[in-house]
């Protein structure tokens, strides 16, 4: 992120090393070996579905939980053990979690008042805050007066009046309509731009992700699938699941078996993706030099059943055979117009494809065919990792 | 379009033109179109009157609802009735109306009677009741608040015991309770019925509290504590302020409980000029003839006290309940 004008707060760098964390007496694994890196003012997101250990990680970082293994550290302190006070972390609750029965002002300067800061000072503070976050007139309602957005913004008011070291979000946009979802996300990213504060958001909703984020943590059933920045997760996705989960609607993945230098997609057809198949081969002789023996094992395995992904975007569909080129055909199961597009779902084997078409050329149960570039196709070994 | 026309004749014919020439065949008002008022329906008097009549079931319903609520407060007016008449009259049935005389002269006499001074009596029982009832309140809350929040060796055991407990019948308890006064010298004093008051109050409370915490959402306290308040603040700041409705809630009903109570001041209190007020009662009954009158005014007095608390209090007592009976 770039220089900004009013760097006013100290900033920390936040590093997880090895962390797991376990519920129900082990018997629940939240969190499985995280590794994570959050630099001096970085705004890093965490993103996966319901249930993946995301909020559990955040709750790690702000105190609110302690790991059952591993070491997390603020800059080169180690911080775990530690209570969420004595971290100087900020959180904004997914619900708000605002003190019903305390007005606004009372709501933001609540951290101040339990630390001892003056009246006075504290009073200054509220106003710089709730100035900054266009709320002054709300001061003195109570939480239940306020619409979702205004709430939310007391939020937001009542985390960094205090100038915490780490920004800590979970969720902090879902309860919001979409319109106002958009507003708040400009709004956030402002704020953090201007306050130059280590940011660690927690969401489910990979728009928001790539929208805000400097770097993206996919995150799935409590391990870490990827972690790069927002443009790369969707060009470079490194395993089969983040590509699912990345882009709307998700990739395309046909299973296959590598045959004689062409992938086999069964009764779908044959490609040959000439790039995509002498890259595996070059990254198993390179492994095979390190240790032939694992090396030719894993190879062996993986070599045979492959996947190719295609994103919907990157598919061409035309009703005549193409000549030339990697040729999927299949039969249009239905047509759902979305606006901006058309998505095509086509059944093809036994298994639905997307396709996006920006005009409405073809209808329901004609016969079609998908056609995409070398370059536009993802291979992944039966593991799941990404081959090319 | 006028605005109270919204059915009348001339403004449908005004809608009917528009829609000839448009588009959508009508089917979208214009912003204009739309009136500013809701339409009013014009009924007739004789209709809304037809509307209003309960149905056979319904009128049913409302009967037997009337009559149990007559069956139950025809006691009460009796009472009342009683104790504004002198004694000669009420002795043929304070029922009949003819030749009624209102007077306070009952209460006067129950307020200074010689052998049982209602005022007295009544002072006596504030005594007991007011701190029996805070100390209750504090403690029960600081008892189920670890009960809702906290995870600690034992904590399902303990809380059973605390139902266990008040599954006893008090005069079971009594007993052991008798003695450990006369143990201690609190016997026949307010000191020591205050404590077994506390004591057989802390069960339900702490039960009802229980319930109403745990419906506080979790994440308030761990904003606090994020916020950097400690455990004590966030109890103070955070969970005693919510917890009012459920405190108002235990406060009225403990009183209720403890101004009311027969037995236990009946075994813990000697004294005479200790008597509390459900104990000064059936002294006012008189050697000769039973002073109907003067009973009837010594219970209106004894009653008024908790009544007036819960209309007071009602409107956060109700929310109280609620919360803690709610999920």
């Amino acid at each position: 992120m770039g220089e900004s004008a009013l760097r006013v707060w100290y900033m920390t760098a936040i590093s997880m090393d090895g962390v797991s964390k376990y519920f129900d007496a082990g018997n629940t694994v939240a969190n499985y070996q995280l590794n994570l890196e959050v630099e001096d003012g970085e705004f890093l997101v965490i993103l996966g579905p319901s249930g993946c250990g995301k909020t559990t990680a955040l709750r790690l970082i702000a105190g609110l939980e302690q790991p059952s293994e591993g070491a997390i550290y603020f800059d080169d302190e180690r911080v775990d053990g530690r209570s969420p006070s004595e971290r100087n972390v900020a959180m904004v609750f997914q619900n708000y979690a605002l003190y019903p029965h305390m007005t606004v002002a009372q709501n933001i300067g609540y951290p101040l008042k339990v630390r001892g800061v003056s009246p006075d000072d504290r009073d200054q503070k509220v106003a710089t805050v709730t100035e900054l976050l266009h709320i002054e007139d709300q001061v003195d309602k109570k939480p239940a007066a306020l619409s979702g957005g205004q709430r939310q913004r007391v939020a937001l008011a009542r985390a960094i009046v205090r100038e915490p070291s780490v920004f800590l979000l979970d969720e902090p946009l879902s309860n919001l309509d979409a319109k106002l979802r958009q507003e708040m996300r400009i709004e956030l990213k402002r704020l953090q731009n201007e306050l130059a504060i280590t940011t660690v958001y927690v969401t489910h909703n990979q728009e928001e992700a790539m929208s805000m984020a400097d770097t993206v943590v996919v995150m799935n059933r409590g391990t870490i699938q990827q972690i790069a920045p927002p443009q790369e997760l969707y060009k470079r996705p490194r395993t089969a699941w983040v590509a699912r989960f990345i882009g709307s609607p998700p990739m395309n993945l046909f299973r296959g078996t590598r045959r004689n230098g062409s992938i086999d997609l069964g009764e779908a057809g044959t490609v040959e993706l000439p790039g995509k198949i002498d890259a595996d081969e070059a990254v198993v002789e390179t492994a095979g030099q390190d240790d032939a023996s694992t090396a030719s094992v894993v190879a062996n395995s993986a070599r045979d059943d492959v996947a190719v992904g295609v994103r919907p975007e990157d598919l061409t569909v035309s009703t005549t055979r193409p000549s030339s080129g990697n040729v999927i055909e299949g039969r249009v199961e239905t047509v759902e117009p979305m606006g901006e597009y058309i998505l095509l779902n086509v059944f093809v084997n036994d298994q639905i494809v997307n396709a996006k078409l920006s005009e409405w050329t073809v209808e329901k149960d004609e016969r079609v065919y998908l056609t995409f570039d070398d370059d536009d196709a993802y291979l992944y070994d039966d593991g799941g990792e990404l081959v090319a | 379009m006028t605005e109270d026309s919204f059915n009348s004749t001339d403004s449908s014919t005004d809608r009917n033109a528009n829609t000839d020439a448009r588009a959508d065949g009508g089917r979208y008002l214009s912003v204009d179109e739309i009136p500013e008022t809701a339409p009013v329906a014009d009924r007739t008097w004789s209709e809304r009157i037809a509307d209003a009549v309960p149905s056979k079931r319904r009128g049913l319903k409302y009967v037997i609802a009337i009559t149990i609520a007559l069956l139950w407060i025809v006691p009460f007016i009796g009472l009342v009735m009683a104790s504004i008449r002198p004694l000669s009259e009420i002795i043929g049935g304070w029922w009949h109306l003819e030749g009624m005389t209102i007077t306070f002269e009952n209460y006067y006499q129950a307020w200074n009677h010689s052998t049982a001074p209602m005022g007295q009596a009544l002072r006596n029982t504030f005594i007991v009741t007011i701190p029996a009832v805070l100390v209750v309140m504090l403690l029960g809350v600081m008892a189920a608040y670890p009960f809702a929040r906290f995870e600690f060796p034992l904590k399902r055991t303990l809380f059973f015991l605390i139902l266990l407990v008040m599954a006893a019948p008090p005069e079971l308890v009594a007993m052991g309770n008798y003695n450990a006064l006369r143990e201690f010298g609190l016997f026949d004093t307010y000191m020591g019925l205050i404590l077994v008051h506390i004591g057989w109050g802390l069960g339900w409370v702490v039960l009802f509290l229980r319930n109403y915490l745990l419906g506080i959402p979790k994440e308030l306290e761990e904003a606090a504590r994020i916020d950097g308040a400690s455990r004590y603040q966030i109890f103070r700041t955070i969970i005693l302020p919510l917890s009012t409705p459920a405190l108002v809630s235990v406060a009225v009903i403990q009183f209720t409980w403890v101004w009311n109570a027969f037995f236990f001041p009946l075994v813990f209190m000697r004294s005479p000029e200790l008597y509390l007020a459900p104990q000064a009662l059936p002294l006012m009954r008189g050697r000769v003839q039973v002073e109907w009158g003067l009973i009837a005014a010594g219970s209106i007095m004894t009653m008024a006290v908790p009544v007036i608390l819960f209309l007071l209090l009602e409107r956060y007592y109700k929310r109280g309940m609620v919360a803690a009976v709610a999920d």
